[in-house]
């Protein structure tokens, strides 16, 4: 992609210039608000900022891992919900059941997230495009119903798990430091992902897919690498929400807003871009808050779903495509 | 149970032509423009609600509201492919799916808040009617639901092979840009198929709400009903279709008879998987359109 980004002659130096600039920005801004974001975790005591702040780092994760086949790879995953919700039930079953530490079952809703990528990818992902992206819809209703009907999920009862044994501002302080790692890592992961063989093999999956598969790229593993590795961590964030939320059930778990947010915020901030993500959850989040006091739940997913066909219509490229002036193409199969 | 498997048969056979209206849209969209409308099943749903709306408002049956569906939901589906498919027709195919996939949270939810999330059905005269020819009983709703989509599907069958726009139709599922040079108008005729597609869908949602409890959010088990329905089939062509819509009605029918009915469920989304992994490369389209 970059190479084709820097245009020859004596304009072309002014605009690798402003890329070199811009792309010196990224690294002290990127330290300086992550410095902040430590500080405030240990200083603030204000428990709905913190819960905020909380559930923005979470979807960052969610979102990247949503880049880096749907980004990168350009497969559309519309079931994001399955993924976390897999992962959320694991651990929701596990700690309800046994005394198995939190570490240990949110590992294990890693694992089960990604033995259900396998089962969901291998048979979808060995077509090309569009049927990928119905199928993800149709599994995670599927999910739902075998949530709802499964011996050990106690249907439409839903899962308490034990109160963790912390103040209610030691929670929110470990759950802001957790998620706020795991963003950090996933932001690592497909920032290392966008430069190595790997990502360029997604990209040349989305940009040309024949041409891929003739210059040796093998396309279907490659495909179920990058939901594998989306789901695991999925999975991961979904095996943590659960103990956050200490109660699940299969239609809240499995509600289609996960996804459509997911997507939402990747697809505002640029899907394809390791900074994407960074934006779009917090502009997402934050629009989401300004609707929650004015209206009802519904009216806020109207409104998410109206803006995602506005962005996709007029600003596919999304907040990083304006910042990389990335003209044309960035999505094709 | 030989009379049993004869009473399941029949149902099956009912239910397959009702599945077939439901998946027709699909199929043609899919197969003609090479669009995969995952916003298929809101119109089934809407389908569903407009039936259940001339009912309880104009006392309309539904086998009237099924013909009524039909211009109304041609209309609405012209409507998005000139206002969203269109604007899209040339950039990558993902954005168009982005798109569909916002349409269809925008209705589900609209349907939400219209309908809120109650579970609804549709009971007429000749719901409960039990119609006896020898061992076998058959729902009277379910038999005129059933027969007006058999209608319906020749209606969609006669236009596609017998008239000259349907043949330009099939034409530039063949070949787009062949059929453009030809002096073919493809922006109209892609209009109308999604037209026509999100009408077969609109009628499909009256038969479906004829015959089986609906609510807005529940639109997805149709999405993988009618994606089966195309493995199964085929793309693109309505014999293909009606072929899928009856094997996916008998298979359904035979399994509620030896199993419980929400394992019934389970067992065809297994089929699902199992007939991607089995038939998926043979679909027609999956290799050759690049989708």
């Amino acid at each position: 992609m970059r190479p084709a980004l820097e245009p020859a002659g004596a304009l072309g130096r002014l605009g690798q210039d402003l890329v070199r600039l811009r792309r010196r920005v990224w690294a002290p801004v990127g330290a300086l608000v992550l410095a902040g974001l430590v500080a405030l975790g240990l200083v603030s005591d204000d428990l709905a900022l913190l819960d905020s702040l909380g559930v923005i780092f979470m979807y960052v994760v969610l979102t990247q891992a949503w880049n880096v086949l749907g980004g990168y790879g350009g497969y559309m995953n519309f079931g994001m919900a399955a993924f976390f919700g897999v992962g959320a039930y694991t651990t929701a079953v596990i700690g309800h059941s046994w005394p198995v530490s939190p570490v240990l079952a949110t590992a294990a809703a890693g694992l089960a997230s990604g033995l259900f990528a396998l089962v969901v990818g291998i048979p979808t992902l060995r077509l090309r495009g569009a049927y990928f992206a119905i199928a993800t819809l149709i599994v995670t209703f599927a999910v739902e119903l075998v949530a709802l009907n499964a011996p050990f999920t106690q249907g439409s009862l839903g899962i308490y798990l034990k109160v963790l044994p912390l103040s209610p501002l030691q929670t929110e302080q470990l759950f802001y430091f957790v998620f706020l790692g795991l963003m950090l890592a996933a932001t690592v992961i497909v920032f290392l992902i966008e430069r190595s063989h790997f990502g360029w093999a997604l990209v040349a999956v989305r940009e040309d897919e024949n041409a891929a598969e003739v210059l040796g790229v093998r396309t279907t593993r490659v495909k179920i690498l990058a939901l594998l590795l989306g789901a695991v961590m999925a999975g991961i964030v979904g095996g943590i929400y659960s103990y956050r939320v200490l109660y699940i059930e299969p239609a809240g778990t499995f509600a289609i807003d996960t996804s459509l947010n997911v997507v939402l915020m990747a697809v505002l901030g640029g899907a394809g871009f390791w900074q994407g993500p960074l934006i779009g959850a917090p502009v997402v989040m934050a629009v989401g808050d300004v609707l929650r006091v004015a209206v009802a739940s519904e009216v806020n997913r109207l409104i998410f779903g109206a803006i995602l066909v506005a962005v996709a219509l007029f600003a596919p490229n999304g907040v990083m495509g304006f910042l990389r002036g990335v003209r044309g193409r960035r999505f094709t199969i | 149970m030989l009379s049993l498997l004869l009473q399941a048969a029949v149902d099956g056979i009912l239910l397959g032509l009702i599945y077939t209206i439901m998946a027709l849209g699909l199929s043609l969209i899919l197969g003609v423009l090479g669009v995969i409308n995952v916003a298929h099943s809101v119109f089934i749903m809407l389908g569903s609600f407009f039936a259940l709306g001339l009912l309880t408002l104009l006392h309309l049956d539904p086998a009237v509201s099924f013909v009524l569906s039909v211009p109304v939901f041609f209309l609405a589906g012209a409507a998005v492919y000139r206002l969203l498919i269109q604007r899209v027709q040339r950039a990558p195919a993902t954005i168009g799916i982005l798109v569909l996939f916002g349409l269809m949270v925008v209705v589900e939810t609209a349907g939400i808040l219209l309908w809120t999330t109650d579970t609804r059905v549709i009971t007429v005269g000749y719901s409960n009617l039990r119609l006896s020819a020898g061992p076998v009983t058959v729902n009277g709703a379910r038999l005129v639901a059933g027969g007006l989509s058999l209608l319906a599907t020749a209606a969609a069958y006669w236009f596609l092979k017998r008239t000259l726009t349907g043949r330009a139709v099939v034409a530039m599922a063949d070949n787009r840009d062949a059929a453009s040079v030809l002096g073919m108008d493809v922006d109209r005729l892609s209009m109308l198929i999604f037209g026509l597609g999100i009408a077969a869908a609109g009628a499909g949602g009256v038969a479906i709400g004829m015959t089986f409890p609906f609510a807005p959010q529940d639109h997805i088990q149709w999405l993988a009903w009618a994606f089966l329905i195309v493995i199964v089939g085929g793309l693109g062509r309505v014999e293909s279709t009606l072929l899928g819509g009856l094997v996916i009605g008998l298979v359904q029918t035979l399994a509620g008879v030896l199993l419980p009915f929400s394992w019934v469920f389970l067992l065809m989304y297994l089929l699902l998987l199992v007939l991607l992994i089995v038939r998926g490369q043979g679909l027609a389209g999956a290799r050759r359109r690049e989708l």
